[in-house]
């Protein structure tokens, strides 16, 4: 069966359920209910999954991450070599890519945070949302207006502006 | 039909089932137990039959029929096979490198389609990188062939010591010096 989520990152609140104070012999509705459910989906669905698992047991194939050599940037490159050029845009891209991933992830702990707490998130999420903030503004202030058509060497001169406005300032 | 003799109801009922035969008359029997043909029992609330003019729906129908006899043709044996693949041979699972084993490129994928496409159908992504590299530097040195190209021409025609920007000149040998080889007398 697929392992749960990480609970270190994403932590389950502690239960609020009250002590059982039965003062009636008839069956809970909580508990019929929670019967009904475990009868008609959960069952049916373990079932199903292990049936699958164990048909697929045999011959079980992984796949892995591929890490990529860094290569020289596009600072690092002469001009006119254009091979070179096309390894740092390549670069560049794939940089891209993870960066957008990083975001995503970081405001995704964000929501499940904001969900958890519910009213109470301003103070409890503190962590979260700092670093979400943090990441997206770095994030926009690299990558901001770049467009569709973004490059490596557009970029580049997105950071030579800013470091410009950095000296003026 | 309590009350009345056992004959009686059985005389009735073969008579229903044939009212208009002569012997089978409502006076021959006693008329408690056939409904007379004239007083057929009328059910109203339906309203009149009407003839209601629509347009046709021959070429709607026969649209939509066509539609899905055409989508399922092929829709049907790509979602089994689908299926087939999922159930049978399944996701491939997430794992760390092993030490000192270079992955083939197709093992880098999930879905066992992909990866399939991806080992016989596609070259492999390291292929196309370098075939894209390649065709950089061929372009590349053609640019800078042709730059290399204009600055000999500019110097051989500014210099004049190179092949390039002769002009041809009447041979040497064709000059007839015989009208200035002997002095004036």
């Amino acid at each position: 069966m697929p392992d749960d989520f990480d609970k270190d990152v994403y932590p389950v609140p502690p239960r609020r359920t009250p002590a059982d104070n039965k003062q009636t012999s008839l069956p809970s509705p909580a508990v019929i209910a929670s019967k009904l459910f475990y009868y008609s989906v959960d069952l049916p669905v373990t079932k199903f999954r292990e049936c699958i698992d164990s048909i697929q047991s045999g011959h079980k194939s992984v796949y892995y991450h591929q890490r990529f050599r860094r290569v020289p940037d596009l600072t690092e490159c002469e001009e006119g070599d254009y091979v070179c050029y096309y390894e740092a845009e390549m670069q560049w891209r794939r940089d891209y890519k993870v960066d957008q991933e990083i975001v995503r992830i970081l405001q995704e702990r964000m929501r499940a945070c904001t969900q958890r707490e519910g009213d109470s998130y301003h103070q409890n999420c503190s962590k979260e949302l700092q670093n979400y903030n943090d990441a997206t503004k770095a994030f926009l202030s690299r990558y901001g207006d770049l467009g569709a058509y973004a490059s490596g060497r557009k970029c580049l001169m997105k950071q030579k502006e800013r470091m410009m406005d950095a000296q003026k300032a | 039909m309590v009350g009345m003799s056992v004959l009686r109801s059985a005389a009735a009922f073969v008579a229903r089932l044939s009212p208009l035969k002569s012997v089978n008359k409502v006076s021959n029997l006693l008329t408690r137990t056939i409904p007379k043909t004239e007083q057929v029992q009328v059910r109203w609330g339906h309203g009149k039959q009407l003839f209601v003019i629509k347009s046709s729906s021959y070429y709607d129908t026969r649209f939509l029929h066509l539609l899905k006899y055409y989508i399922l043709l092929t829709g049907i044996p790509v979602a089994a096979g689908i299926t087939f693949i999922n159930v049978f041979f399944g996701e491939a699972e997430l794992a760390e490198i092993p030490e000192g084993y270079e992955p083939e490129y197709w093992e880098y994928y999930r879905h066992p389609i992909t990866r399939f496409i991806s080992r016989n159908i596609y070259d492999s992504p390291v292929k196309d990188y370098e075939k894209m590299m390649a065709a950089i530097q061929i372009e590349q040195e053609k640019g800078e062939h042709r730059l290399a190209h204009l600055e000999v021409r500019r110097q051989m025609r500014q210099r004049g010591d190179g092949p390039w920007f002769q002009k041809e000149t009447v041979d040497k040998g064709l000059i007839d010096h015989s009208p200035k080889s002997t002095p004036d007398t």
